[in-house]
């Protein structure tokens, strides 16, 4: 039972918060907050790359029914997810992910965490503000977006691990 | 066709990645360029509905600004009243005007969701194709202009604000009467530009930008905002005047939708210019 209720509450805690709480803030500088991307991390390491992809498109896709962004959050969700296994092998520790884990930063530590997630969020982040100024000339003003925002987006997704996420018992 | 299958077995990944990105990609442009249909966007019923919900809760954040505004425009409205003019001469009375034909008609509003930080910024209006709403209608604000009606449905409909990149909307300095589009330079939610007005014009500052009425779209004269800086446009003869917009759009909450009456009047007669011409 609580293998399926725990990533539903996750899903739709997540969007929630991204649709109706982090859409609504506009801080100002191009800030965007962005905390659905961690949805996308925190999916199993046993699940399959095509698995991935759909959930984020599916993701992405919720997102921008809420933003009037018109499939902007999908590419950039999509994006994140195709880079996600790459990431994630790269930073694999020696003897491979234990599958009863979960990838957030409470089961596989802040550093860990840190390298991939900081890095997802950057991916994404970079493909979403490129894409949306689509000019050459606007590119400083999109990486200063990126960085301003991604590293906002990491700390509201680090909180909110903390806060709601349990650590899960290792058998 | 062995080659053929091995291939798609082996990028099969890549394969389904590039098709999800062909999904939401031309999905992305082809409803930047113009609207074909109502399916991605919050004027969908239910994203309409929640979002309204929303709304319903924070509404309240900015209710003391929004009735002040409210008031102060009941105010000037009221100065116009009738009842409030004294009658100067006795032998003219007003029994029935037939000099004056309504031409603008305005549904009341409010905007359920917005953003102002993107490139480009669209609005959520609370009222679609039952209030009468349809595409290219002009959305305004008792201080400035806001849009044009993007998309609609049942209930709800979408603006294309003037914090878009090409919102061109037709405007009009006063007082000295010229004439240029407007830009939004995609970062400055307080600041425009107005494009096509020559370098050998001098303008002055804080004057007044409003709205020509040129396209039928806006009545003339709705202010947009105060001429701020003119900058030299690279190459070109023209002035890049940045004004300051008159609206705040960042709290921003009820609108006037514009319902022009004669509009297929004017559309029927401009469609009369020759195509080549237009070039």
């Amino acid at each position: 039972m609580e293998i399926i209720v725990k990533p539903l509450i996750q899903f739709f805690g997540l969007l929630l918060l991204q649709v109706f709480i982090l859409n609504a803030i506009e801080p100002g500088m191009g800030i965007y907050l962005m905390a659905y991307p961690l949805l996308i991390a925190i999916l199993p390491f046993n699940y399959k790359v095509v698995t991935v992809l759909s959930i984020s498109f599916l993701i992405g896709f919720m997102v921008d029914l809420f933003s009037n962004t018109f499939g902007l959050h999908a590419s950039a969700a999509v994006t994140m997810g195709m880079a996600r296994p790459l990431l994630y092998k790269y930073f694999a520790p020696r003897d491979g992910y234990d599958v009863l884990r979960q990838p957030n930063v409470l089961d596989m530590g802040l550093r860990w965490h840190l390298l991939t997630f900081g890095s997802l969020l950057f991916i994404h982040h970079i493909w979403f503000f490129l894409l949306e100024s689509f000019r050459w000339d606007n590119i400083a003003s999109a990486l200063i977006k990126t960085l301003l925002s991604g590293s906002l987006s990491l700390i509201i997704c680090l909180i909110i691990q903390y806060l709601f996420f349990k650590k899960e018992k290792t058998r | 066709m062995r080659n053929l299958i091995a291939f798609f077995q082996r990028f099969r990944i890549f394969l389904y990645f590039s098709l999800l990105q062909v999904i939401s990609l031309s999905l992305y442009f082809s409803y930047i360029a113009y609207p074909k249909g109502q399916f991605l966007t919050s004027s969908w019923a239910v994203t309409g509905t929640l979002l309204s919900w929303q709304n319903n809760f924070t509404k309240f954040i900015h209710l003391d600004e929004t009735n002040e505004a409210l008031q102060q425009e009941n105010v000037r409205l009221r100065k116009l009243q009738l009842i409030n003019f004294m009658r100067v001469s006795t032998d003219l009375i007003k029994i029935k005007d037939t000099v004056y034909r309504q031409q603008y008609e305005y549904i009341p509003g409010s905007i359920i969701n917005s953003s102002i930080t993107r490139k480009n910024n669209y609005f959520t209006l609370n009222i679609g194709t039952t209030q009468g709403l349809e595409v290219g209608m002009g959305v305004f604000s008792d201080k400035g202009i806001v849009g044009v009606i993007h998309m609609t449905s049942k209930n709800f409909s979408l603006v294309k604000t003037i914090l878009t990149e090409n919102s061109n909307v037709d405007v009009l300095i006063q007082p000295s009467g010229l004439t240029g589009y407007l830009k939004w330079n995609g970062k400055d939610p307080m600041r425009g530009s107005v494009l096509g007005i020559s370098q050998d014009i001098k303008l002055v500052k804080n004057s007044t930008v409003v709205t020509r009425g040129g396209s039928g779209i806006f009545p003339r004269g709705i202010p947009i905002g105060k001429v701020e800086k003119l900058l030299p446009v690279e190459g070109k003869p023209v002035w890049d005047v940045i004004i300051k917009f008159s609206e705040d759009y960042r709290s921003l909450q009820h609108v006037y939708v514009v319902k022009n009456l004669l509009m297929d009047e004017q559309k029927k007669l401009e469609n009369g210019i020759p195509k080549e011409v237009k070039k």
